[in-house]
């Protein structure tokens, strides 16, 4: 096996650096790489590749300080990029092998057959994530005219001092809560029932907290972006009263890497 | 509260960021993707960032008591501002505006009302007392 050595470098100390490389996601063998796309630390992107796959990787330096927000951004924007020109499987964020042997050895080989069918699977498609969120007053105002429970604890509880009426906050923030998880089991099946006919799987993520209605990760074939967009925009203006809509992508197929 | 304030640029509703800031591409990618054996590779980076959990445990006393506060702190909306999901759908498959999402929404509407029955088709295309309502609202 022809272990490529990484280059040879010194810091200013004249200390040998150790390098690794960044794995950035799993592509066709045959795959160009967009040629104006960089990774971290602004190296060139290059291939390892094992018969029908090859892995995304750039070299770096491992004792680097971790820079991540700027590092996070880096990985995100050149998976995207390299998505737009043929199908990706990310690899998790932050995975770093000593060389090329360890990419072919650790990542590549074992699971080959599976990474070319996760391939196949995601060709022509793109990740899309949707949110939906409420407008915070408009939903609790529904949420207290629809209870009267509600109402009387609010009006009680609301003119006292904050550290009064401890249990009566409670529940009513109990109570609150769990018309709110109704309101969004119902609200975010009915999004969903206009949303999935555009895509070919999708993942729910959860969702909580005091606006969010739901969120969910798309995975749409290319050649429906704009229908998806269209029906979407319909969706947004009909229920803009209550509830926000956005979509972004198309994006890298992280929630679509299969079990390889 | 007003439409008019709350379109988004381009004069669409549907919001249409650019996953760029940092909360969004961390939600987007933590945790994502083929998992390398830790013990294989070589971690340097995002460790930390792994203990970022923007996600909100639900059924604590702190949450109850976010939830009431924000409650307690509402100018009310009388009678809510806007009208319920399934009546907009109702609504668009009426209106012929929703021609695109005609076939998914039906669906939608036959889990929505058990039976199904006319009856209810009846009720929800015809929000007109909430519709009423709402426009009192703006």
């Amino acid at each position: 096996m022809s272990r490529m050595a990484e280059p040879a470098r010194v810091d200013s100390d004249g200390l040998a650096v150790e390098q690794g490389l960044f794995v950035y996601g799993v592509i066709d063998a045959m795959a160009d790489l967009p040629e104006w796309v960089v990774g971290l630390d602004d190296a060139p992107l290059r291939k390892v590749v094992h018969e029908r796959v090859a892995a995304v990787v750039t070299t770096i330096t491992v004792e680097r300080p971790p820079g991540r927000r700027v590092d996070l951004l880096a990985f995100s924007g050149t998976l995207d990029a390299v998505a737009e020109v043929g199908p990706v499987i990310p690899v998790q964020f932050g995975s770093v092998l000593a060389d090329e042997t360890g990419v072919i050895e650790e990542l590549l080989a074992a699971r080959e057959p599976e990474l070319v069918a996760t391939l196949d699977g995601l060709r022509g498609r793109a990740q899309f994530t949707v949110q939906a969120r409420y407008l915070e007053q408009v939903v609790l105002s529904e949420i207290v005219a629809s209870s009267p429970q509600i109402a009387e604890l609010r009006r009680r509880t609301r003119e006292l001092p904050e550290d009064m009426a401890y249990g009566d906050r409670v529940r009513l923030g109990e109570l609150v809560a769990r018309a709110m998880e109704e309101k969004r089991a119902i609200d975010a099946d009915l999004l969903l029932d206009v949303i999935l006919p555009f895509t070919v799987a999708h993942v729910i993520r959860p969702a909580s907290g005091l606006e969010r209605l739901l969120e969910a990760s798309l995975l749409v074939d290319i050649g429906r972006q704009q229908e998806l967009e269209r029906a979407l925009e319909t969706l947004a203006e009909g229920v803009v009263d209550r509830i926000r809509l956005r979509l972004m992508g198309p994006m890298a197929p992280y929630d679509f890497a299969g079990d390889a | 509260m007003t439409v008019q304030t709350q379109r988004r640029g381009g004069g669409g509703y549907l919001e249409r960021p650019a996953p760029s800031g940092l909360a969004d591409v961390i939600e987007i990618i933590l945790d994502k993707g083929i998992v390398i054996d830790a013990y294989v590779r070589v971690s340097l980076v995002g460790i930390e960032l792994l203990t970022i959990d923007a996600r909100i445990v639900i059924a604590s006393v702190d949450t109850y008591l976010r939830f009431a506060e924000a409650t307690n702190r509402l100018d009310l909306v009388e009678q809510g501002g806007g009208k319920p999901l399934d009546e907009f759908i109702g609504d668009l498959q009426e209106s012929g505006a929703g021609r695109k999402v005609k076939g998914a929404v039906s669906g939608a509407k036959k889990a929505l009302t058990p039976g199904g029955g006319d009856d209810d088709e009846e009720s929800e295309r015809r929000p007109a007392k909430k519709a009423s309502r709402r426009k009192s609202t703006a």
